[in-house]
C-alpha cells in the first residue's frame, strides 16, 4: 500500500486577491463600525487640525500661529488652574463617596426591591439635562432665595447669608457640588455592579479565615473594582472637561475669571472671540494632554488584578 | 432604445433643475417660512400671532426657538456654512455688527423696498442699518454703502425702575445713590445691581458709564474705559451702589434682580420692559403692582440720562431662497394694525403712535417711559464686529472688581489693555 501524504487543503479563496473568505467576511462586518468611526471622529479631527492651521476667517494658512497664540495667553492658564481644582474636587468626592455607597449597600441591603429601588433613584440625576440641573443648583445657591442659605439660617447655624457664588473660596466649591451631586450615582452604580461580581465563596473563605470587613474589602474586593475605577477615572476626566451648562447658569465663569473652567474659555475663544483657528488649536490640544493623562492613569492605575 | 433608456434620467434631471431655479428666484409664494427666535418673552407676541398670518396668506409659520446663547451659536454656524434653513432670523441689536460685517443678511431696503415709516423712530432702523449710520464705523465696512439688513420687532431699551410709593423720581445717578441709602433696611435692598459677570453686567453698566460721560471707544476706535470719567462710573457701580445692594451682586441676573423687585425686597434698578411685563407687571407674581414706575435713564455728571438699546431684529439671511416672501411678513408684522395685535399678546413695540396711547398706556405703564427713550435716541453698543469679545473682557473684569478680587483702578487697566490688544489684532 502506497504512503499517500495528506496535505491540509488550501484556505478557500472565493475570487481574486489576497484575503479569504472569512477574512472578506470579518472586514464587511467591521466595515460600518470603522465608516461611523471615519465620520464621527477621524473626519471632524483632521477638520479641526486643518481649521488650527488657518486664520480665524478659515481662509488662510498660518502655521503653527494659532497654536502660539493660544499658549501665551494667560487666560488658557486660568482656565487651565479652574479646571484642576474642579477635578481634584469633584473626582476624589465622587469616588470615594460612590464607592462607599456601593460597599454599604452590597453589604447590607439584601432584599432586591429595595437594591432595584436603589438602582433607579441613582439613575435619577443622571438623566436630567445638566440645563436643568444648573436651574435647580441656582436655586439652592442664589443669593437672595438660594434654599441653603434660608436653611442654614433657619436651623441657626449662619446669621447672614453666605455669599456662594460670588466669592472664589465658595463659587467653586457650589460649582463642584452641583457635579458630585448628578456623577456620584454614576461611581455607585459602576461599582455596585463590580461587587456583584466577586465570587461569595472567597469572602466566605476570607471570613472563615477571620477577615475583617476593611480586609475583604482591601485584598479581594478591591482587586475586582480595580477596572472598574480605571473605566469610571477615564469617564469623568473626560467629562470634566466637557462641563458647561451648569457653570454657565450659576457663575457664568465669575466672580472674575474663577470658575472658568476650560471648556467655557474654549466656547468664548470660538462664540466670542470668533477665533475658529484658536479654538481648534485649543482642541488639538487637550485632545493630545486628554491621550497623555490617560497613558498615566493606565500605568499608575493598572487594570489587572493582582 | 439608448434613447429611452436615458428617458428617466433626463425628467428626473429636468425636475431638479426646475426645483432649484423655483426656490432660488425669492419670488415664488413658499408653503412656509421658518423663523429662527429666541425663546422667551421676546418672541411669545410673534408666536401668538403668526397663525394670523397663515390665515391670511396661506403662508405657515414655523417657529423654530433657542435659548439665548444656544441661538446666536447657531447664527453663526447656520451663517458661516450658507445653509437656507431660515428664512427669518430674530437677532439681539449687538449682534448686527457680526452679522453685517460677514455679510451674512440680506438688504431689505434695495432688495425688498422696505422703506422708513415716520411712526417709527430713526434710531430704530438705525440699529438694524449696517454700516452704521452715525458713530464710528469698522475698517472693514467703510465705504460701503448702508443698507438696512434688520427690522426692529421688539423695542427694548433699558430704562429705570423705582418703587413711585416710597419715594419721588430720581433724576440723577446722585439722587438713585441717595434714595438707596435712604430706603435700605433689613431685608430690603435701596438699588440691585445686575452684576454676574459678562453680558449682564456690562448691559447694566454702559448706561450708567454714559452718563457719566465715559465709553469703551472714542469716535477712532481708542480704548477709552480707562479715562478718569469711566473709571468714575466704574467705582460709582461697584462701589457706590454695590454698598446699597444685596449680597451675592456678584452672581444676580436679571431674573433675581426683577424677582427682588416683584417680592417688595428692593427700592430701584435698571430694568428691561420684558422684565417688566414678565415679571414687575405680572399680577401672578408681582406684590408690587401699581407702586413701581418707570423712567427714562437718570442723569449723570455729563447733564445727559443715556438709556440703552436692546431691540430684537428680523432678518433674512444670505442663504434664503424665499426673501420676498420673509421681507412681506416683516412688512405684515411691524403694520400698524398687527402691532396692535402684536401689543395685545405682551408685544413691545416701536410704533410711536402706540407707546403714546393713552389707553395702551393704562395696561402698561411702561410704554410712556419706553417712548420718551426712543425719543432722547439711546445708545447702541459700540458697532464693532468684535462687540462680543470685548463684552466678556469687560465684563470678566468688571465683576472681578464688584467681588473685590481687584481695584477699580486695575480692574479697568487689565479691562482696557486687552481690549487694545484685541482691537490693534482685528485691525482697528
Amino acid at each position: 500500500m502506497a504512503n499517500v501524504t495528506v496535505r491540509p487543503a488550501p484556505l478557500a479563496r472565493a475570487g481574486a486577491g489576497r484575503f479569504t473568505r472569512q477574512e472578506r467576511l470579518a472586514y464587511k462586518m467591521l466595515a460600518p463600525v470603522l465608516g461611523a468611526i471615519l465620520v464621527v471622529v477621524t473626519y471632524p479631527f483632521l477638520l479641526a487640525l486643518l481649521q488650527s492651521l488657518q486664520d480665524a476667517a478659515g481662509h488662510e494658512f498660518v502655521g503653527l500661529r494659532n497654536y502660539v497664540n493660544a499658549l501665551v495667553n494667560p487666560l488658557l492658564y486660568e482656565a487651565l488652574a479652574a479646571t484642576g481644582i474642579y477635578a481634584s474636587l469633584v473626582l476624589p468626592t465622587e469616588i470615594l463617596l460612590g464607592l462607599g455607597f456601593a460597599l454599604l449597600v452590597h453589604r447590607t441591603v439584601r432584599n432586591s426591591a429595595w437594591r432595584a429601588l436603589l438602582f433607579v433613584m441613582a439613575t435619577i440625576p443622571l438623566v436630567l439635562p445638566p440645563i436643568a440641573v444648573g436651574v435647580i443648583a441656582r436655586l439652592i445657591y442664589a443669593p437672595g432665595y438660594g434654599v441653603l442659605n434660608h436653611l442654614l439660617i433657619v436651623t441657626g447655624v449662619i446669621r447672614d447669608e453666605i455669599n456662594w457664588l460670588g466669592q472664589p473660596a465658595t463659587a467653586m466649591p457650589a460649582v463642584a457640588s452641583v457635579d458630585i451631586w448628578q456623577w456620584t450615582p454614576f461611581v455607585y452604580l459602576v461599582l455596585f455592579s463590580g461587587l456583584l461580581t466577586v465570587p461569595r465563596e472567597e469572602i466566605e473563605a476570607a471570613q472563615v479565615d477571620g477577615a475583617s470587613g476593611w480586609d475583604q474589602f482591601w485584598h479581594i474586593e478591591l482587586n475586582y473594582l480595580r477596572p472598574l475605577l480605571l473605566l469610571i477615572v477615564f469617564f469623568r476626566l473626560a467629562d470634566v472637561l466637557r462641563v458647561f451648562d451648569h457653570v454657565f447658569v450659576l457663575t457664568g465663569g465669575g466672580p472674575g475669571n474663577t470658575t472658568q473652567l476650560l471648556s467655557l474659555y474654549l466656547y468664548r475663544i470660538e462664540f466670542k472671540y470668533f477665533d475658529s483657528g484658536q479654538a481648534a488649536a485649543l482642541a488639538v490640544m487637550v485632545l493630545v494632554g486628554v491621550s497623555i493623562a490617560y497613558s498615566l492613569v493606565t500605568r499608575l492605575l493598572p487594570v489587572e488584578r493582582r | 432604445m439608448r434613447r429611452i433608456k436615458w428617458a428617466p434620467a433626463l425628467v428626473i434631471a429636468a425636475l431638479l433643475i426646475g426645483a432649484c431655479q423655483q426656490g432660488t428666484t425669492g419670488g415664488q409664494k413658499p408653503a412656509k417660512l421658518t423663523i429662527a427666535a429666541v425663546q422667551g418673552n421676546e418672541d411669545a407676541a410673534l408666536k401668538a400671532v403668526a397663525p394670523l398670518y397663515e390665515q391670511k396668506t396661506g403662508i405657515k409659520i414655523e417657529i423654530v426657538e433657542f435659548p439665548y446663547d444656544q441661538l446666536f451659536e447657531k447664527l453663526v454656524t447656520t451663517f458661516k456654512a450658507n445653509s437656507p434653513t431660515y428664512d427669518l432670523v430674530m437677532m439681539d441689536d449687538p449682534w448686527m455688527p457680526k452679522f453685517g460685517t460677514d455679510e451674512s443678511l440680506q438688504p431689505l431696503d434695495s432688495s425688498y423696498g422696505i422703506k422708513r415709516d415716520s411712526d417709527i423712530p430713526d434710531v430704530v432702523y438705525d440699529v438694524g442699518t449696517w454700516p452704521p449710520p452715525r458713530g464710528p464705523v469698522p475698517p472693514a465696512a467703510k465705504g460701503k454703502a448702508a443698507h438696512l439688513i434688520g427690522v426692529t420687532i421688539v423695542g427694548n431699551v433699558e430704562m429705570f425702575m423705582y418703587r413711585s410709593d416710597m419715594g419721588a423720581a430720581p433724576k440723577t445717578w446722585d439722587e438713585v445713590k441717595a434714595n438707596a441709602d435712604k430706603n435700605k433696611k433689613a431685608n430690603f435692598w435701596g438699588y440691585v445691581v445686575r452684576g454676574k459677570a459678562t453680558n449682564p453686567i456690562v448691559a447694566d453698566f454702559l448706561p450708567i458709564l454714559w452718563s457719566f460721560g465715559g465709553d469703551v471707544f472714542d469716535s477712532n476706535w481708542n480704548v477709552t474705559i480707562d479715562n478718569a470719567a469711566s473709571l468714575k462710573a466704574v467705582k460709582f457701580l461697584v462701589q457706590d451702589l454695590k454698598a446699597a445692594a444685596p449680597p451675592g451682586s456678584e452672581s444676580i441676573d436679571a431674573a433675581d434682580r426683577s424677582r427682588l423687585m416683584a417680592i417688595g425686597q428692593a427700592y430701584q434698578s435698571t430694568v428691561w420692559p420684558g422684565e417688566i411685563t414678565e415679571i414687575v407687571e405680572n399680577a401672578t407674581v408681582s406684590q408690587v403692582r401699581g407702586k413701581v414706575s418707570y423712567i427714562p435713564m437718570p442723569a449723570g455728571p455729563s447733564g445727559k440720562g443715556i438709556g440703552m438699546m436692546g431691540n430684537w431684529l428680523l432678518g433674512v439671511p444670505k442663504a434664503s431662497p424665499n426673501g420676498q416672501a420673509a421681507a412681506d411678513f416683516i412688512t405684515w408684522l411691524t403694520s400698524s394694525d398687527t402691532q396692535k395685535t402684536y401689543v395685545d399678546k405682551g408685544g413691545i413695540p416701536a410704533r410711536k403712535s402706540i407707546l403714546n396711547d393713552a389707553a395702551l398706556n393704562q395696561k402698561n405703564p411702561y410704554f410712556s417711559a419706553l417712548a420718551k427713550s426712543l425719543d432722547a435716541v439711546p445708545n447702541w453698543r459700540p458697532r464693532t464686529d468684535q462687540w462680543n469679545a470685548v463684552e466678556t473682557i469687560l465684563g470678566t473684569n468688571l465683576n472681578a472688581a464688584l467681588a473685590g478680587l481687584a481695584t477699580p483702578e486695575d480692574a479697568v487697566k487689565k479691562a482696557a489693555d486687552q481690549i487694545r490688544t484685541l482691537m490693534k489684532g482685528a485691525g482697528y
